[in-house]
């Protein structure tokens, strides 16, 4: 009930904060993150208590409310909580709060407006974490779909509409066969047990036959390789983070790419693991080629968007990778790298978001030499793009290392081939650094403001706190 | 065979005359109707008069919706699903009326006839959605086009009225005289003109006179594709939208849609036709060619009118997917689907067409409505917030995105072609869905879209007037009651299953 209240707070303050923009300017940013930092404390202050009166660590699913929904279909309102979607939201939380941070001088035309559709992307979001109705959840994964793909087209840069257009292009196809998956699933169940339902754990009880399977596991797979992304499908992404606003990249950057693979691990994984092992060499191939092929291009690029965009597809491979490994070492690794990657890429574009704010372009031809000028903000890129290439006391060190030992246990030959990923991504991280914050200064720009300290500091910081502290995360099971 | 008159039976008893009371009303109105024109002529009376008509209509068909089927002598047979479709008609009649009026009031004459043609519209459909039999189904039929024909042209200084209304009726007439002659040849074999009629199970073996039957059927359907604008019987549509007043397209897209496809499917399903191969290939042909061509062709449109037109040819190529589909043991929910999703289509349409006919008037400034193009949907969020909600509401529901009504819809569509394993068609409609979204989207994005600052000027010129316009209180509580009707159906679409279910 009280998540359902949270999420419902989060449009409510949204339609609240739209409204308010037009009599007070600037109250729109002050109510959005009052409102997010209050609710992310209810939320916490929800998990410590729950889990205290039922003396419960959230290992198992632990359903929380389930409501009669569409009585045709035998679809329920009902939503859940367990451990990996607790560290999930908990990093949308705090991303959230973030990009309201980021957003704070950059968003000047149509204000309100614009947190109204932040704050239901964010809504959007949890949703998809916390909903285990198969219906609940598609609907959850679309409804966050459609306010970030207003805040592309709205506030997004010159290439915008046809950025947005493909972003939601390429979703919505891969969710129509998640679609058709989920039918096709919730009537299978039908011809097994005389009932539909779209419930996901009568759905883990269901003993589906490999030729089957591993058709229904494809529909899931392909839309959530989209969202991951993973290649042949991931051309949507460099063009979407690069057209966003900051705000809009760090939050596709950080979690909507977790999106997917939360569900390769909930309903791919889980649902179909006959099927999975079975297309684990497929999908292991592609992950593969993603990490290569990403880090590969990201040193090619000028736009230092397009390069971090670039780098995040490296990185999710990396998590497709760990998973496809069936093996628990590399399954925390890849949880570890999921939320390492939310944060150091969040940190980047927030970093891109602050540069483009100063010199108004993406263009690393344009940039060189800020050091001279801004020393504090060099060193924040400086420990970010250390991040990025996983530099050992940061989170994405302990992340990929997991991941690689974990899957040089069960497949060997793709743990050497991604490990040079790691190399690619060294080039790029310095490619990066170099060609900003080093040689003849092109420009003076403004040091970070105290604003924007906030920002770079408390995503730092929980970058060290995960990378010297890898227990944190790793102290619970998620789930296997 | 048994004819009427020698029925035992009265020929129309209490039960009968009550379950087609609605479509008594509205014959019943037409009369007085015809009566009030030649005691007053009156703009006002006659406009609220045929307001009164359809709204009791409304409620009489309302408090029907709980009666048990009820056969009214052979020719008409009324169950919940044709008054559940009877409903949305009306619905959409009293919408097209409020939205007529405005233009309407541009002229000097009084517009009797159109409240009249209107009225035998509604009337046309009113018996199609019923009929039981051939006859009342080419009646019902006839009522419509007819009085269509004259609707589209009703604005004889139109650039465009002679044209799309001399279109309509040529190719109206091929239409019917070829399903008149379809009707004919299925007489000839099966020599009963009910839909309950048993027909020789050799005729779907294809043995005897099967071939004949099946030319008859493939004319037969043919009139009635051309009615749904189907492809290839799709060719009037976008010059009939774009030439025809707003209203009036409206009417078109749905109106004669619903009242078609309702009429289809209940002679699909009772005569049992889908037990023909061929029938059925031809079928499936249809639906894919106008999912396909449907789409891509909407993605060159500038005029929105034409664009929607394409839309609506993909359409109904995915609501044919619930024909084909369709099998002896799911016949309810076939219908839940069907009804589902047309009125999905209903709601989507009347929010697009009620939008399009305020900016006309808004924009116009001579006493025509002119073309509305996509450029004029520029900035609308910004200027009217809840035009343009209502606008977006409607879109989203055409192009099957959650919160929306039309999901639900396409889920059903899904759901029912999952379970006949109709891959083929599946992977039609995700293909046909996509290429849509790439002209829905757009059109969102311009909605959206900041107004070049050169027009500002005449931005402001828009604000005051639409806020002049705000004064207008019946199309304000309209648009915010569709908004809420869009939200509230696609969000608690069960609402609407227990009608269709009960």
């Amino acid at each position: 009930m009280t998540l359902s209240l949270i999420m419902l707070a989060l449009l409510i303050t949204g339609a609240l904060a739209w409204r308010a923009e037009r009599y007070w300017q600037g109250s729109a940013k002050w109510l959005a993150l009052m409102s997010l930092a209050l609710l992310a404390i209810t939320f916490a202050g929800f998990v410590i208590n729950y889990a205290i009166s039922h003396n419960n660590d959230f290992a198992q699913l632990q359903v929380l409310s389930r409501i009669n929904w569409i009585k045709t279909f035998n679809i329920q309102y009902s939503i859940a909580l367990d451990q990996l979607s607790i560290v999930l939201i908990a990093l949308t939380w705090l991303l959230a709060i973030i990009c309201v941070l980021v957003s704070w001088r950059e968003i000047k035309r149509h204000v309100g407006f614009y947190y109204f559709n932040l704050l239901l992307t964010i809504a959007g979001i949890i949703g998809v974490f916390v909903a285990v109705d198969m219906f609940l959840f598609f609907f959850f994964w679309e409804v966050m779909l459609l306010p970030m793909t207003a805040i592309i087209a709205i506030w997004g840069h010159e290439k915008r509409y046809f950025a947005a257009l493909k972003f939601f292009i390429f979703t919505q196809v891969s969710s129509l066969l998640m679609l058709v998956a989920i039918i096709a699933t919730g009537y299978f169940h039908l011809l097994q047990t005389g009932q539909l339902s779209f419930y996901y754990l009568d759905w883990l009880l269901l003993d589906i036959p490999l030729e089957i399977s591993q058709y229904l596991m494809l529909g899931f797979f392909i839309a959530f390789a989209v969202k991951l992304p993973s290649v042949p499908v991931h051309s949507w992404l460099p063009d979407a983070h690069t057209q966003a606003p900051t705000a809009g990249s760090v939050l596709l950057a950080g979690v909507l790419l977790k999106t997917g693979a939360y569900g390769l691990i909930r309903f791919v994984i889980f649902l179909f693991p006959q099927a999975s092992v079975q297309f684990a060499p497929i999908a292991a191939t592609l992950a593969v080629v993603s990490i290569v092929y990403g880090a590969k291009m990201a040193f090619a690029q000028q736009d230092f968007k397009r390069l971090v965009a670039y780098s995040s597809i490296s990185h999710m491979g990396f998590v497709m990778l760990a998973l496809f490994a069936f093996n628990s070492m590399a399954y925390q690794g890849a949880i570890v790298t999921m939320v390492a990657h939310g944060l150091s890429s969040a940190a980047l574009f927030a970093m891109a978001g602050m540069i483009y704010q100063r010199i108004h372009s993406r263009d690393l031809a344009d940039m060189g030499g800020f050091w001279q000028s801004a020393p504090r903000m060099g060193g924040f890129a400086l420990a970010f793009a250390g991040a990025a290439f996983g530099l050992p006391g940061l989170a994405n060190f302990i992340g990929e290392f997991l991941s690689l030992v974990g899957v040089f246990q069960v497949m060997p030959e793709f743990a050497i081939i991604a490990a040079l990923g790691l190399i690619g991504s060294a080039i790029y991280g310095m490619v990066l650094f170099q060609a900003s914050f080093q040689g003849a200064p092109k420009r003076e720009i403004i040091d970070l403001q105290s604003r924007e300290l906030i920002i770079c500091g408390s995503l730092l910081l929980m970058l060290l706190a995960i990378g010297l502290y890898p227990m944190l995360l790793l102290k619970f099971s998620f789930g296997v | 065979m048994m004819s009427i008159a020698s029925n035992s039976q009265p020929l129309l008893t209490m039960t009968m005359a009550s379950a087609i009371l609605p479509q008594l009303i509205i014959a019943f109105g037409i009369t007085l109707a015809l009566l009030l024109v030649a005691w007053k002529r009156s703009q006002r009376t006659i406009a609220l008069f045929t307001f009164l008509t359809l709204f009791i209509a409304l409620l009489a068909n309302v408090s029907l919706q709980a009666m048990p089927a009820t056969q009214v002598t052979q020719l008409l047979k009324v169950d919940g699903y044709s008054t559940f479709a009877f409903s949305l008609i009306l619905i959409s009649a009293l919408v097209a009326l409020r939205m007529s009026h405005s233009f309407l009031k541009a002229h000097v004459e009084v517009h009797d006839e159109y409240y009249l043609l209107l009225l035998l519209l509604v009337l046309g459909a009113g018996v199609l959605v019923a009929s039981d039999h051939f006859a009342s189904l080419f009646l019902g039929f006839e009522l419509l086009s007819i009085s269509l024909v004259g609707l589209v042209g009703y604005h004889r200084e139109s650039n465009y009225s002679v044209e799309s209304a001399f279109k309509y009726l040529v190719l109206s007439a091929t239409a019917s005289s070829f399903m008149l002659l379809g009707i004919a040849f299925i007489y000839s074999v099966t020599g009963d003109l009910s839909f309950n009629a048993t027909i020789p199970t050799a005729i779907y073996h294809q043995q005897g006179l099967g071939l004949f039957f099946q030319l008859g059927l493939l004319l037969f359907v043919s009139g009635i594709a051309f009615k749904l604008s189907i492809a290839p019987f799709h060719f009037w549509t976008p010059d009939v939208y774009q030439g025809a007043p707003t209203p009036i397209t409206m009417l078109m897209a749905t109106i004669s849609k619903v009242a078609m496809f309702v009429v289809l499917l209940k002679c699909i399903i009772a005569q049992r036709y889908l037990l023909l191969e061929n029938f059925q290939l031809f079928l499936t042909s249809f639906a894919v060619i106008s999912m396909l061509l449907g789409n891509v062709m909407a993605l060159q449109q500038q005029n929105l009118k034409r664009l929607l037109a394409y839309s609506s040819i993909a359409h109904m190529g995915y609501l044919l997917i619930v024909i084909i589909v369709t099998s002896a043991q799911s016949l309810a929910f076939t219908w839940q689907s069907a009804l589902f999703y047309l009125a999905a289509y209903t709601v989507a349409n009347l929010s697009i067409f009620i939008i399009i006919a305020l900016i006309q008037q808004q924009n116009t400034s001579s006493l025509y409505q002119e073309d509305i193009s996509l450029t004029d949907l520029q900035g609308l969020f910004w200027r009217a917030p809840s035009y343009a909600l209502l606008m977006i509401l409607g879109l989203l529901s055409l192009a099957g995105i959650p919160l929306t009504m039309g999901f639900i819809g396409k889920f059903y569509i899904l759901s029912q072609a999952t379970i006949a394993h109709a891959w083929w068609l599946i992977a039609t409609l995700i293909i046909g869905s996509a290429i849509g979204l790439a002209y829905y989207l757009p059109m969102i994005f311009k909605i959206f879209a900041d107004t070049p600052s050169d027009t500002l000027c005449d931005t402001q010129k828009m604000n005051g007037k639409v806020k002049a316009l705000g004064g207008d209180i019946i199309e304000q509580v309209l648009v915010y009651s569709f908004i809420t009707f869009g939200l509230v159906f696609g969000v608690l679409p069960e609402v609407i299953n227990q009608l269709i279910a009960s």
